[in-house]
C-alpha cells in the first residue's frame, strides 16, 4: 500500500468517525425528545 | 445547541461547505498546474484567433459542440488524439461544453480546408444536408477589433502591430475560421496519428458490381459535401475522370492529404468501406 | 390572516406573481428552442439562434422562476416559523425591483450576445455584480429575522434556508471571478482545466443550493402544513442535512469525467455522488413515512399530491444522477439528450412540482380567498405530470440510441455510423419532446389562469382557518 492509498484510508475512515459520532448524538436518548420536538411546533397556526 | 444559535450555525455550515470545496476545487490547481502537463508546442492565439474565439463565445457555439476528446475509442477515432490539460492554457474560459448536439471541435482544426468553413458557416445545410445547425451568413459583416489590443494585454499574450493592423477589413467570419483552424492543432497528432498503408494494396472489390451501391451511398454521405454529389468538385476537386491507380486512390482516401485539405477516412469507415468508395470511383471514370 | 399577525406579505405577492411570469417566460422559450433543434430554420439570426436562447431559457428557468419565488417562500417561511415580521419590508421591497431588472437585464444582455459562455453563470459582469447586491440583501433581511426571531427552536426549513444563502454567496463570487475588458465584455479569471474544475464545482453545485436545498426548506414546511401531520423525523433531517451540505461541493468533476482534470478528483466526485444517494433518500423516506395513515391524503388533498410526486421525482432523480457519475456509464450515456432528460426531471418534476404546491398553499392564504378551481388544479396537476415525463422518457431513449450508435464498430475495429447518421436519428425524438414542452406549457397557462381567477373572483376564506 502506497502513501496516497493510506491517506484515502484514513480520510475515510476519519469521514466515518465524524458521521458515526454525529449520528450516535442525534439519536442519545437525551436527544430524543429536544431534536423531535421542533416538528410539533409546525401543528400550531402560525 | 444549534438549533438555537444562527450565527454559529451559519459558520459551521460554511466551513462543512469549505472542505469539500478546498479539497476538490482548490487543491487541484496545484495538480492541473504541474510544469510537467506544460506542452512547449502550444501557443496563445494570435488576435485574430482571439477575436474568432470571442465570436465563438457570443454565438454560445459552446451550448451545442464541446472540446474535449475523451481517451475512449469511438472519441478517439471520430475526433482525433485525446485531449490533454496543457492544452488548455490559454483558455479563459475554457469550451468544454457539456452536450454535443454537434459534433466535438476540439480536433477541428487543419481537418478541413478554410473554403469548407466558409461555406459551411454560412449555409450548413448546403454541404451537410439534414445539419441542425443556424446559418451564420450574417457574420460576414465586418469584424469589430476595436477591443483586440486590450484583450491580447489583458491575457498576456504576444502580439505585433502588424497582426493588429490585420485585423482592418477582416469579417467576423475570417476571425471564427482563424480560431477553427488553430483549434487542437498546436501539438503534432494529425502527423503522428496517420497511418501509413503498408505491404500489398490491392482491391478485394475489383470489378465487383455488387458494391457500387453502399460505395455510392458512402459517397453521397461523406464525400459529396467537397467533391459535389456529380462528382464535378467543389472546395475539392473534380473526381469525374481520375487517373490515379487504385491503389493511390486508396491511400489517398485512407490517410488523407494535409497538404491538399483532404482529411483521413481510414479510422471512421475502416478498409472494407474505403474500397467500396474507391470502386465506386473507378466504376464512374470509365 | 397576515394583518393579524403582522408579517410582511405584499412582498411575497410580488415575487410570487414575478416568478411566475418568469417561468412561463423560460417554459415558452424552452419549447421554441427544442423546436429550434428540430427545425432549424426557426433560427432567427443573429438574436434568435438556439446557442444565444438556450442560456435565457436556463437563466430564467433557474433564476427567474428558481430564485425568484425562493425569495417569496423563504420570506414567507422565516416569518413563520421565527414568529417574527420580516427584519426590513422596504429593503425586501427594493429587493424585488432589483430582481426584475436583474432578469430583464439578463435577457437582454443574453440576447445581444454578452456571454461569459460558463453555464448558469453566462451573465457578463456588471449583470453579476447586480446579483451579487441583490444577494447580499437578500440575506442581510433573512439572517436578521432570524436572529430576532422570537421561537427558540429553529426548525428544519430553516437550516436548509440558511445553508441556501451561505452556499449561493461562495459559489457565485468565485465562478465569476473575472478580468473586465469593456462593460459587456470580460474573460475568466481561470484558465482551461483550472476554468472548468472550478465552473463545474459551481454548476453542480447550483444544482445543490438552488434546486435541492430551497425545495427542501419547502418540503418540509409545506408538507406537515398540507396535511396537518409533522413529518416523520426531525432528528433524520438533521443527518440528512449535515451530509447533503457536505458532500454535495465534493460531486462537481463527475461533469468532466474522461477529461484532463485529475483523475483523483473525479474518483472521489465518482465516489460522493454515489453516496449523496442516502442522504438525498432520507429526505424521500421522511416525506413517504410522514404519509404513514395519511395516503388516502393523495385522492383528497391536492397539495400532497403535488408534493408526494415532487419528492418522488426527487428520489428517482438522485438514483439516476449517480449513476451518471459513475465513470463507465458517464464514458456512454455523457453529452446526449440522457442528460436534458435528466435534467428536466428534476427542474419540471421535482423542484416545479414543489413550487406549484408551495403556490396553492400560500396564494389563497395571503390573500384571503379559496382557490378557485379544483378541477382545473387537477388537469393542471397531471398535464405538468404527462408532458415531462413525456419529454424525459424521450430524451432517455434518444440517448441510449445516439451514445450506441456512436460507439458501434465494425469488426474491423472502425466506427459503424457517421456523426450525421447519428445526428438523424434524433429527429423524431426532438419531435416528441416538444410535444412534452408543449404540454408542460399548456399546463402552466392552466395554471396561471386559476391563479389570477383564484386572486380577483375566489370565494373569500372561512374566518376558521386549519393550521
Amino acid at each position: 500500500m502506497d502513501l496516497a492509498s493510506g491517506y484515502y484510508l484514513g480520510v475515510t475512515f476519519l469521514l466515518f468517525a465524524v458521521f458515526a459520532a454525529i449520528v450516535a448524538r442525534t439519536y442519545s436518548r437525551k436527544q430524543r425528545e429536544r431534536g423531535e420536538a421542533p416538528k410539533y411546533r409546525m401543528m400550531d397556526d402560525d | 445547541m444549534l438549533e438555537k444559535k444562527p450565527i454559529i450555525f451559519l459558520l459551521i455550515a460554511t466551513g462543512v461547505i469549505l472542505i469539500g470545496t478546498v479539497v476538490t476545487m482548490i487543491a487541484p490547481f496545484k495538480w492541473i498546474n504541474d510544469p510537467k502537463l506544460k506542452i512547449a508546442e502550444v501557443k496563445p492565439y494570435t488576435p485574430l484567433q482571439l477575436e474568432g474565439r470571442d465570436l465563438y463565445i457570443r454565438e454560445g457555439c459552446n451550448n451545442c459542440h464541446t472540446q474535449t476528446v475523451r481517451p475512449l475509442l469511438a472519441d478517439v477515432e471520430r475526433y482525433g488524439d485525446y485531449s490533454k490539460a496543457g492544452e488548455f492554457v490559454y483558455d479563459q474560459p475554457h469550451l468544454w461544453g457539456s452536450r454535443r448536439t454537434g459534433p466535438d471541435l476540439a480536433r477541428i482544426g487543419g481537418k478541413y480546408p478554410d473554403a469548407w468553413h466558409y461555406k459551411h458557416m454560412a449555409d450548413p445545410q448546403s454541404m451537410v444536408p439534414r445539419s441542425n445547425m443556424p446559418k451564420y451568413a450574417f457574420m460576414q459583416r465586418p469584424l469589430d477589433a476595436s477591443l483586440a489590443e486590450r484583450k491580447m494585454k489583458a491575457l498576456g499574450f504576444p502580439y505585433s502591430q502588424a497582426e493588429l493592423d490585420a485585423l482592418k477589413g477582416k469579417s467576423e467570419m475570417d476571425a471564427m475560421v482563424a480560431y477553427l483552424q488553430k483549434l487542437g492543432n498546436d501539438i503534432p497528432w494529425r502527423k503522428a496519428a496517420r497511418t501509413t498503408v503498408a505491404g500489398d494494396i490491392k482491391n478485394p472489390f475489383r470489378d465487383d458490381r455488387s458494391v457500387l451501391a453502399e460505395g455510392k451511398s458512402i459517397y453521397d454521405k461523406e464525400c459529396a459535401q467537397c467533391h459535389g454529389n456529380d462528382l464535378k468538385g467543389g472546395v475539392g476537386p473534380s473526381l469525374a475522370d481520375l487517373k490515379q491507380s487504385e491503389a493511390d486512390m486508396f491511400k489517398i482516401v485512407f490517410s488523407g492529404s494535409p497538404a491538399g485539405g483532404m482529411p483521413a477516412f481510414g479510422d471512421i469507415l475502416g478498409k472494407e468501406r474505403v474500397w467500396k468508395v474507391v470502386t465506386y470511383l473507378k466504376s464512374r471514370g470509365h | 390572516m397576515n394583518q393579524r399577525e403582522g408579517y410582511t406579505d405584499d412582498v411575497v405577492k410580488g415575487f410570487i406573481t414575478w416568478s411566475i411570469i418568469w417561468g412561463v417566460v423560460a417554459v415558452l422559450l424552452g419549447v421554441v428552442i427544442s423546436l429550434q433543434l428540430a427545425f432549424p430554420q426557426l433560427n432567427l439570426p443573429p438574436y434568435l439562434t438556439y446557442g444565444r436562447l438556450r442560456p435565457i431559457h436556463t437563466n430564467a428557468g433557474i433564476f427567474g422562476w428558481g430564485i425568484g419565488s425562493f425569495m417569496a417562500f423563504f420570506i414567507f417561511i422565516t416569518q413563520r416559523l421565527t414568529k417574527t415580521r420580516l427584519w426590513s419590508p422596504g429593503l425586501a421591497r427594493f429587493q424585488l425591483y432589483l430582481f426584475n431588472v436583474v432578469i430583464a437585464l439578463a435577457a437582454l444582455t443574453l440576447m445581444l450576445g454578452f456571454n461569459r459562455s460558463k453555464e448558469y453563470a453566462e451573465l457578463e459582469w456588471p449583470v453579476a455584480l447586480l446579483v451579487v447586491v441583490l444577494w447580499v440583501i437578500f440575506s442581510i433581511n433573512i439572517i436578521m429575522t432570524i436572529i430576532k426571531r422570537k421561537e427558540e427552536q429553529m426548525y428544519i426549513s430553516l437550516w436548509y434556508i440558511m445553508a441556501t444563502l451561505v452556499g449561493v454567496a461562495v459559489l457565485y463570487l468565485v465562478n465569476n471571478a473575472a478580468i473586465p475588458i469593456s462593460l459587456t465584455k470580460s474573460y475568466s479569471a481561470y484558465a482551461g482545466a483550472n476554468d472548468a474544475n472550478v465552473q463545474w464545482w459551481y454548476g453542480h453545485n447550483a444544482v445543490a443550493m438552488v434546486l435541492t436545498t430551497p425545495p427542501l426548506a419547502l418540503f418540509y414546511y409545506f408538507l406537515p402544513k398540507s396535511t396537518g401531520v409533522p413529518i416523520y423525523s426531525h432528528r433524520m433531517g438533521i443527518i440528512a442535512f449535515w451530509s447533503l451540505v457536505f458532500m454535495y461541493l465534493w460531486t462537481g468533476a463527475h461533469h468532466l469525467l474522461w477529461t484532463p482534470v485529475p483523475d483523483w478528483v473525479q474518483t472521489l466526485a465518482m465516489a460522493f455522488s454515489v453516496m449523496l444517494i442516502a442522504p438525498s433518500w432520507a429526505a424521500v423516506f421522511n416525506g413517504y413515512f410522514s404519509m404513514n395513515g395519511q395516503w388516502h391524503q393523495m385522492r383528497e388533498n391536492y397539495l400532497v399530491k403535488f408534493l408526494i410526486f415532487g419528492v418522488t421525482f426527487y428520489g428517482l432523480q438522485t438514483l439516476q444522477g449517480p449513476s451518471q457519475a459513475v465513470r463507465t456509464f458517464s464514458a456512454f450515456i455523457h453529452y446526449t439528450d440522457w442528460i436534458p432528460g435528466h435534467v428536466h426531471m428534476g427542474t419540471l418534476g421535482w423542484v416545479s412540482l414543489i413550487l406549484f404546491a408551495s403556490i396553492y398553499y400560500t396564494v389563497p392564504k395571503i390573500y384571503g380567498r379559496e382557490i378557485y378551481s379544483v378541477g382545473l388544479v387537477n388537469l393542471h396537476f397531471w398535464l405538468a405530470v404527462a408532458g415531462q415525463l413525456i419529454f424525459s422518457i424521450t430524451m432517455w431513449v434518444a440517448g441510449i440510441q445516439q451514445a450506441a450508435m456512436l460507439h458501434a464498430t465494425n469488426p474491423d475495429g472502425s466506427l459503424h455510423y457517421s456523426f450525421m447518421e447519428t445526428l438523424v436519428e434524433m429527429y423524431p425524438y426532438w419531435h416528441g419532446r416538444a410535444l412534452g414542452g408543449i404540454i408542460y406549457f399548456a399546463s402552466l397557462l392552466i395554471f396561471v389562469y386559476n391563479i389570477v381567477k383564484t386572486v380577483t373572483a375566489g370565494k373569500p376564506a372561512a374566518v376558521t382557518q386549519k393550521a
